[in-house]
């Protein structure tokens, strides 16, 4: 599956937010106005479906779905 | 000190919720306490309870919010909205910086905090959810209550036992004259039906045993009591200065006029025998109201159901009171629906609020036989009778007294 897709659906069944509401080039905050706490929560969630180590400093609340689905994917390729 | 009004009541409680299903069965007397069914709890001691089921019926809180928060905090939440729709305000038309919040809870929010350090056992410490650490400790709900409303004049949580929720009313009002401010939600929550806080509850040995009928479980005063009965809920309301609530055509549903407090400081679970310290808590609290004893005329009881501390509710009361005593109605109404431990004052006084709009005295469930004659309790079923002050007292664990004084309008 596409990476940014799956982004999308772990973040809007963690988040119980519409699909629709994440945007791929608005920031977290901006879209669905995430908190730090949900942040954190966020990171865990991508952490164990992606099997990856992602930094909390490089994906934050100002990161859009882009953002996020970019750094997965050159986390993945290494 | 000044009087302040009241003029929005928000319920949630096995008895119902919203005020006018609250008080349809207060006044017919109407027992909700059940077993347990939350979960299997058949294994405890006391496995009875005033359980609530269907909150989510009258929530409009967000699964998003919902997934971050204890159940009392979602009792809480839903207490401050019944209040401010009873209220008729709109905060988001409020000064925040004028609006405060200060709530009573006794021992925190444990539905969430058991699933999680449950999860820190099995999991280890990534299996445990963020919002854990805000979603456990008392004060959770004020500040999920005052996020939701953006609230920002004054936010504080009393945590003093059973006598929590009273405590932050008298507190409020202080505040609330003190500190100028415009409105201040008030009251306090307790959710202790729960694997480990019945545990808990259990542990202290005040509880009733008697789960085979469980109405007949929760008897104050009565010779055959044996403890009193759990029961979760919230009680907020909106507490407003007198000119404010006037000048904006509020509905004054009654006026807070008294407060007292004082600590026994002689055991950390019991209360003296002698009453006399909750006697000078009542005495303050009518004195700050600027009244007698006689001019009382309901008094709303601790009523814990365990012989020490019934025995010594009276002895408080008969020293301040003497002889009239016997000619003032006394209830406990809580035996319907179950004891909220830090919630439990406020529900006694919007209990005594609308007494006071409907001119009846609730009752005292299973008060079949009472311990001490001459008392003038209100058993079985609800007394009319005209109430335009009365008297509220909630004490607490290792001493703890607080009375309030409220009047009609």
């Amino acid at each position: 599956m596409d990476t940014k897709i799956k982004v999308k659906e772990i973040l809007a069944s963690l988040l119980k937010v519409k699909i629709e509401e994440l945007k791929d080039d608005i920031s977290l905050q901006g879209s669905i106005g995430v908190d730090s706490t949900e942040m954190v929560e966020s990171v865990i969630a991508l952490e164990k479906s992606f099997g990856v180590k992602l930094n909390i400093k490089e994906i934050t609340k100002g990161s859009t779905i882009n953002d996020i689905a970019n750094n997965i994917q050159s986390k993945l390729a290494q | 000190m000044e009087r302040i009004a009241i003029t929005g009541i928000g319920v949630v409680s096995p008895s119902g919720i919203g005020k006018r299903q609250f008080w349809a069965n207060i006044k017919n007397g109407r027992s909700f306490i059940k077993k347990i069914t939350r979960f299997d709890a058949s294994k405890y001691p006391a496995h009875i309870a005033g359980q609530i089921d269907d909150l989510e019926k009258y929530s409009h809180i967000s699964e998003r919010l919902l997934k971050k928060i204890d159940a009392f905090s979602h009792m809480a939440l839903v207490a401050s909205e019944l209040a401010l729709q009873d209220a008729g305000i709109d905060i988001k038309n409020e000064d925040p910086s004028l609006v405060g919040i200060f709530l009573g809870n006794a021992i925190g929010g444990w539905l969430y905090a058991e699933t999680e350090l449950r999860d820190l056992y099995l999991e280890g410490r990534e299996g445990v959810s963020p919002y854990m650490a805000s979603a456990w400790f008392p004060a959770a709900p004020q500040g999920q209550v005052s996020i939701y409303y953006g609230i920002k004049g004054f936010s504080k949580t009393v945590v003093s036992d059973r006598a929590s929720s009273l405590m932050a009313l008298g507190y409020a009002r202080k505040v609330l004259y003190k500190n100028k401010l415009n409105m201040i939600l008030a009251g306090g929550m307790e959710a202790p039906v729960t694997p480990y806080a019945l545990l808990c509850c259990n542990t202290y040995g005040a509880l009733s045993t008697h789960n085979d009928d469980p109405q007949a479980a929760y008897r104050p005063f009565d010779k055959q009591r044996s403890g009193f009965v759990i029961g979760e809920g919230a009680g907020i309301v909106v507490m407003e200065n007198i000119q404010r609530a006037k000048k904006r055509g509020a509905n004054i549903l009654g006026y807070i006029s008294g407060y007292g407090f004082s600590c026994d400081g002689i055991d950390r679970i019991n209360p003296a025998s002698d009453g006399k310290e909750l006697a000078r808590a009542i005495n303050m609290a009518l004195s700050d109201a600027g009244i007698n004893p006689r001019d009382i005329d309901y008094i709303s009881l601790d009523g814990l159901a365990v012989d020490l501390w019934d025995n010594s509710e009276i002895n408080a009361l008969e020293l301040v009171f003497g002889a009239d005593l016997k000619k003032i109605p006394v209830s406990c109404p809580k035996s319907m629906f179950g004891n909220l431990l830090g919630a439990s004052g406020v529900l006694d006084m919007i209990i005594a609020f609308l007494s006071m709009e409907h001119n009846l005295v609730p009752p005292t469930l299973n008060l079949d036989t009472p311990v001490l004659n001459g008392i003038n309790y209100v058993a079985k079923e609800a007394r009319e009778y005209k109430v335009a002050k009365a008297l509220i007292i909630s004490r607490g664990r290792g001493g703890i007294n607080s009375a309030l004084v409220v009047e009609k309008p």
